[in-house]
């Protein structure tokens, strides 16, 4: 039971990571993103070829260096920025909105069927495996697990820090402001493209660097049993936690991931029929998607914007004495609310 | 010189499917201003309701087709009256998160009921004939003139019909034409029909060349219709219809001479780089600086 915890919270603390850099994209550029999945998968790639030594034919794929496991997942952020400045570049130039999300859509498949066909790059179908263990510690299976799950949470922890800082500096406020208004935006000065590129990037790197997470504690990956569906939930945790809000974004990712994970230990899934329990937790998860878009499209912890535009502190008290309404003060209601501009 | 054709005369043959589909795609988007990725289930839908028919109820191929055409438009419709119109004043890229909810749900209910394994129709593929520079199957030519038919029924649809009208004034503006006296909300119902019928029955004839089914065989078919559309011009039946087409002989041109794994990296290409020179579409004049939807 410690173990199957252990396990879940892992997997939790990772995909949280990846919901940090999707919701930057998402929630404060408005750039719905469907590559991200891309970005992930490629983050584990590199890290796993970097980590596991030549291939062994008929195994084939890229470098198979031995490097130490921390540098490779910097080389895989690195690899996965790179990568991202790419598709960025075409994606956010001239398209916004729906055509954003169609581009990447695409850009999305074409990588998948690439990596899939083309064998000399990842090994095709069969995918790359072999990582266990990358920081050389020797320890045994189940106390590693413990110190690889103190050590997602630890990273969880410190991008989490990065990542609400930035939120709230001017830099997370100008992103925000180029999203809801961008002509306002550039008439304040503000490069829209800029803006948003650079907030594309800081995403694809964290996507990347929850890849490198991921790589180690499956060791595996193949794009049969990751297809770039497999990451739908965590639009779902982020629509449940609340776009934009870091803490909502981390929030929703526990407890749809654990929630969902849970809940599918109870759907039987017999013998014959295995695709059963699957098939229903995506439901579920389409199900959520709707529904929090519908009903509560903000999540549980929404973005709150000041009364000036900005993006305020949000302490645990505010949570529960939402009753109480926000100290104004003197001249607020001369500013528009949120829909200002705010580009300070 | 002779494979060139032959590529030639296979594109033509995805392409009269893929432009049913797209067409069908870009219908939806006129109307409701949404892309709609639950597009490909619909397709899906059509394929196993014919399969049903023809495996269990031992049906012919017409009655078959008729079927996938019904479930088509049925589930057009509910998408329509459950979804779409639920999220109609809310921002497309909104719907399109809504229908990438509905594409999971409905591709998920398909698995279960169906199960993961493929399924294939029990229909004659016809004998290999020579026609002109091109071979094609009897089956392959019957798929491309029912394409072509529906096609004509379509542009009748459009030009010759009160519907056709109304459909062409709410694309426009929905607002402007309900002050006119369109009945908008009945309008986009009907236009969800027809788009629905049009898939289900491309999700049928799909089914039928490349001979098996599975939950998620519109899925990969729903990317190829929207590159169609936005490669031709999203919203613009015509112009989609054209941009089908071309991808159609694109891609196969392409996955002669190289190798057939890469025609979806082919395609995708090609969407990425319309965007990006033009990304109003092939056949829609005029380029604009930002483009949303």
């Amino acid at each position: 039971m410690l173990q199957y915890w252990t396990a879940i919270l892992t997997e939790a603390a990772i995909f949280s990571v990846l919901a940090l850099g999707i919701d930057m994209i998402w929630g404060w550029a408005g750039d719905f993103d469907l590559s991200a999945y891309a970005y992930f998968a490629l983050g584990v790639y590199v890290t796993i070829v970097l980590t596991v030594g030549k291939a062994k034919p008929p195994v084939e794929y890229i470098l198979g260096l031995r490097l130490p496991y921390l540098l490779a997942v910097f080389i895989a952020v690195v690899v996965v920025v790179a990568f991202a400045s790419i598709i960025g570049a075409i994606a956010l130039r001239s398209l916004r909105e729906v055509y954003f999300s169609i581009t990447t859509l695409g850009a999305v498949w074409a990588i998948y069927y690439l990596v899939e066909n083309f064998t000399p790059l990842f090994n095709g179908y069969n995918g790359v495996y072999g990582l266990f263990d990358p920081m050389g510690s020797g320890l045994s299976y189940a106390l590693y697990h413990y110190l690889f799950l103190g050590f997602c949470l630890l990273s969880l922890f410190v991008v989490y820090l990065v990542v609400q800082r930035l939120s709230r500096s001017p830099f997370g406020r100008m992103v925000r402001a180029v999203r809801d208004d961008e002509h306002a935006a550039s008439v304040y000065g503000r490069n829209v493209f800029w803006a948003k590129y650079r907030t594309y990037l800081f995403g694809a790197g964290l996507a990347g660097f929850a890849g490198g997470l991921f790589a180690a504690y499956i060791g595996a990956f193949n794009p049969l049993d990751w297809k770039p569906t497999e990451i739908f939930v965590l639009y779902a945790a982020i629509l449940v936690g609340g776009r934009g809000n870091p803490r909502g974004v981390v929030l929703g990712s526990f407890i749809v991931y654990v929630g969902f994970v849970e809940m599918t230990r109870y759907i039987p899934s017999p013998a014959a029929r295995p695709e059963l329990g699957p098939a229903l937790r995506q439901i579920l998860i389409g199900l959520l998607i709707i529904l929090m878009l519908k009903f509560r499209p903000n999540g549980l912890l929404p973005e709150r914007l000041g009364t000036d535009g900005t993006v305020g502190r949000r302490s645990w008290r505010d949570f529960f004495s939402r009753s109480k309404p926000p100290a104004q003060d003197e001249g607020a209601e001369l500013l528009p609310g949120a829909s200002g501009g705010g580009a300070s | 010189m002779s494979i060139f054709w032959i590529s030639v005369g296979m594109g033509l043959a995805v392409a009269a499917i893929l432009a049913l589909s797209a067409v069908a795609f870009t219908l939806e988007y006129a109307v409701s201003r949404v892309v709609n990725l639950a597009h490909g289930e619909v397709l899906t839908i059509g394929a196993y309701a014919a399969y049903v028919a023809e495996n269990t109820f031992h049906q012919s191929i017409y009655v078959c087709a008729a079927v996938a055409t019904i479930f088509g438009a049925l589930t057009g419709v509910a998408l329509n009256f459950f979804l779409i119109e639920r999220f109609r004043n809310q921002k497309s890229l909104t719907t399109l998160i809504a229908t990438l909810g509905a594409s999971l749900i409905l591709q998920n209910l398909l698995l279960i009921g169906f199960g993961g394994a493929s399924v294939s129709y029990a229909f004659a593929q016809g004998n290999l004939l020579h026609v002109g520079p091109f071979y094609w199957t009897t089956l392959t030519i019957e798929v491309m003139v029912s394409a072509v038919v529906v096609a004509g029924l379509i542009y009748v649809l459009l030009q010759r019909t009160r519907l056709g009208k109304a459909l062409r004034a709410v694309s426009q503006n929905r607002d402007l034409a309900r002050v006119s006296g369109i009945p908008a909300r009945r309008v986009v119902m009907q236009t969800w029909a027809v788009a629905g019928a049009v898939s289900g029955f491309a999700g049928f004839l799909y089914g039928e060349t490349i001979g098996t089914i599975t939950p998620s065989v519109g899925n990969g078919f729903l990317l190829l219709s929207i590159t169609a559309a936005v490669g031709g011009g999203l919203g613009r039946p015509y112009a989609t219809f054209g941009g089908a087409i071309v991808l159609g002989l694109i891609m196969s041109i392409a996955g002669t001479y190289t190798s057939s794994a890469y025609q979806l990296v082919v395609a995708f290409g090609f969407l990425v780089v319309m965007l990006l020179i033009k990304p109003n579409g092939i056949f829609v004049r005029g380029r604009a600086q930002t483009v949303r939807a």
